[in-house]
């Protein structure tokens, strides 16, 4: 019988194949929009996610300047230095690598070709705490580390502008007033979600950084990874009693530093994205109802339009709820139709967006299964009113209709 | 599926008794039936005649639990059809009457298998004993080889014996017909008479049939005839034939 229905209901949407296209147009692209909006910005929270775990895995930041939510007052700010490098390296239980690091934007020449990159001062600890490789050549030696000699590990981005497809080993060109020999290249991390080239740099020992390029002992940063078994939070509370120690900042003080775990912070950016995903959806959603309104109105037409062919079934033995099941499963077939072409293009959507912006294609089931389930509800609730007008009509009336 | 109950043996099919149909309030209430006494027995075929507006249209939507009386009783079957709601007359229909329309009332680009097996499917009988007694039903109105097409591409006639068909396929206890060969010439007309006159002998199919034609009427055992909402005595057709 349900079967009967369904057949019947294919074949009425068959036989009005334009009406039937417009009116569930507007499920199509409700549920389209839902579709791409949910998938293009679970895809977004994947990468800013993917992004951030690029940075190093549970890794902690320290900066010198209080975390402020009135906005940053950074005056009375010191630097970090030795001091606190020293006391980070040698006194933490649970870290992995403690590394100490410095940019700046510099112009770096080779030839007549020149780039302006970042160069970083660091040291060998650097590329464990930020759990990026060196695929080519080696990393700082230590005497080369302590002496702060003229070597430096490249970005593929430089290695590119430079050397081409030549080997860059062992080549020298100028940054700043130093020269400096490349004696490593960086593994290729692409660009960064905020759209800054994370190729475009040059590492070399901090010493020499200091004296040669930035001229200040200051450090910029200090990069903490924990080891395994080791939290993050608990990393987190040792180094700040630590600082606090060291920069002998008195209990009624507050901390001119800053430690910053990264994986609150991917956290934190992922439930961003997600929340302006929900909302968008929901924008959407909001197109699912008119298109729920479209499909009300077109079956009133169809009622009234068939009320003989419903007053021949009454007459023959039809009860009311097999004429209300008819027109329902009707207004049902048509938005699951809807729904289901919605979806297509939902994702087809999604997916030409991932591919040019660059970031996963993350299809939910759990959404499309929404989707479709959603659509149908719409049929069946925007179904029911003209469906009910249907059954109730008189067979007699319905018998002389025109 | 829905199931009869066992029917009593020789016992009037249909009765009125004091059927009045009224529309409207107070002075311009109009009295379509005004008090109307009627029997009609298992079997028979009975022609109802009268002018347009006599009543004779009412009391066949009655006598199809299409309708129900302002006041007085209607059996059908022995059960007061005039009080059972809409649902349970729906029932009746599908259970014990089969209609014939004046204008076919086939349901359009449905072939005409499918159009004699729609009351089956109301009924809930599976699919393939649907198609087997639409067959039927079909092969007893002459129409086999034409199940396929749809009524556009059958004439007038046709049309109507796929109409007898899809009332017959039920089989059921009563057959009524709203002027049925008042869309089809002489020819068509009297083969369709013939057509109901024999289920009405061979089955003992009762048959209640409007028309204004007496030519039509004459097929059956006897007429009744109605003027503003009486029954008039009439001359027994059968004599005049």
């Amino acid at each position: 019988m349900l079967f009967e229905t369904v057949r019947l209901a294919l074949r009425s949407v068959k036989r009005n194949a334009l009406r039937s296209f417009l009116t569930l147009l507007g499920i199509v692209i409700g549920v389209a929009a839902v579709i791409a909006m949910i998938t293009i910005g679970s895809g977004t929270t994947e990468k800013v996610k993917s992004d951030i775990s690029k940075l190093g895995s549970n890794l902690l930041v320290v900066r010198s300047g209080a975390q402020s939510s009135r906005g940053a007052s950074r005056e009375a700010a010191r630097p970090l230095g030795d001091k606190e490098l020293a006391a980070l390296s040698t006194q933490l239980s649970g870290a992995k690598a403690v590394s100490a690091a410095s940019q700046m934007q510099v112009r770096a020449v080779f030839g007549t070709d020149s780039i302006t990159t970042g160069v970083t001062g660091t040291d060998p600890a650097y590329f464990t705490a930020r759990d990026w490789k060196i695929v080519e050549g080696r990393n700082f030696s230590d005497s080369e580390t302590r002496t702060g000699a003229g070597v430096c590990i490249i970005g593929n981005t430089v290695r590119k502008q430079f050397f081409g497809g030549g080997n860059p080993l062992g080549m020298s060109f100028r940054v700043g007033k130093m020269t400096c020999k490349v004696i490593g290249v960086l593994e290729t991390k692409g660009f960064s979600g905020f759209g800054t080239d994370q190729d475009n740099v040059v590492m070399m020992p901090l010493s020499g950084f200091q004296r040669r390029i930035s001229g200040s002992r200051d450090i910029d940063t200090i990069y903490v990874s924990a080891a395994p078994g080791t939290t993050t939070s608990a990393l987190q509370d040792q180094m700040e009693t630590l600082l606090r120690e060291v920069r002998r900042i008195t209990p009624d003080k507050e901390d001119d530093f800053t430690v910053r775990d990264m994986t609150q912070i991917a956290d934190a950016m992922a439930s961003t994205t997600a929340v302006m995903t929900g909302m968008l959806g929901a924008v959407a959603g909001v197109s699912l109802l008119v298109g729920g309104i479209g499909i009300m109105n077109i079956m009133l037409v169809s009622v009234t339009e068939r009320t003989r062919e419903i007053g021949i079934r009454l007459a023959i033995g039809a009860q009311e709820r097999h004429i209300l099941v008819q027109f329902l499963v009707e207004a049902t077939v048509l938005s699951l139709l809807g729904g289901i072409i919605g979806i297509l293009i939902g994702l087809s959507l999604a997916g030409l967006a991932s591919s040019t912006m660059s970031i996963p294609f993350a299809p939910s089931a759990a959404v499309i299964l929404l989707a479709v389930g959603f659509s149908g509800l719409i049929g069946m609730v925007f179904g029911f009113f003209p469906a009910l007008r249907g059954a109730r009509l008189d067979p007699i009336d319905a018998l002389r209709h025109e | 599926m829905l199931q009869r109950a066992p029917l009593p043996e020789r016992e009037a099919l249909i009765r009125f008794d004091q059927v009045w149909k009224s529309y409207g309030q107070g002075e311009a209430q109009v009295h379509a039936l005004a008090g109307v006494d009627l029997a009609i027995a298992r079997g028979e075929f009975v022609a109802i005649m009268g002018p347009s507006g006599s009543g004779k249209s009412t009391s066949m939507n009655i006598i199809g639990c299409l309708d129900t009386p302002t006041s007085g009783r209607y059996d059908f079957m022995g059960v007061d059809a005039g009080r059972l709601d809409r649902g349970r007359r729906a029932i009746l229909r599908n259970l014990y009457i089969g209609f014939v329309f004046q204008g076919y009332n086939l349901l359009p680009r449905t072939t005409a298998a499918e159009n004699v097996e729609l009351p089956l499917v109301y009924r809930g009988v599976p699919a393939r004993e649907r198609r087997e007694q639409a067959m039927d039903a079909l092969a007893k109105v002459g129409l086999t080889g034409r199940e396929k097409h749809t009524p556009a591409e059958l004439s007038g006639g046709q049309q109507q014996r796929v109409a007898i068909a899809r009332a017959i396929v039920t089989e059921p206890m009563l057959l009524v017909a709203d002027e049925p060969t008042g869309n089809l010439d002489t020819e068509r007309t009297h083969e369709i008479m013939e057509l109901l006159t024999a289920l009405n002998r061979e089955r003992g199919l009762t048959i209640v049939m409007v028309t204004h034609e007496p030519d039509v009427a004459a097929y059956a055992d006897r007429s009744i005839h109605f003027i503003d909402g009486h029954i008039v005595p009439g001359v027994p057709s059968r004599e005049v034939a």
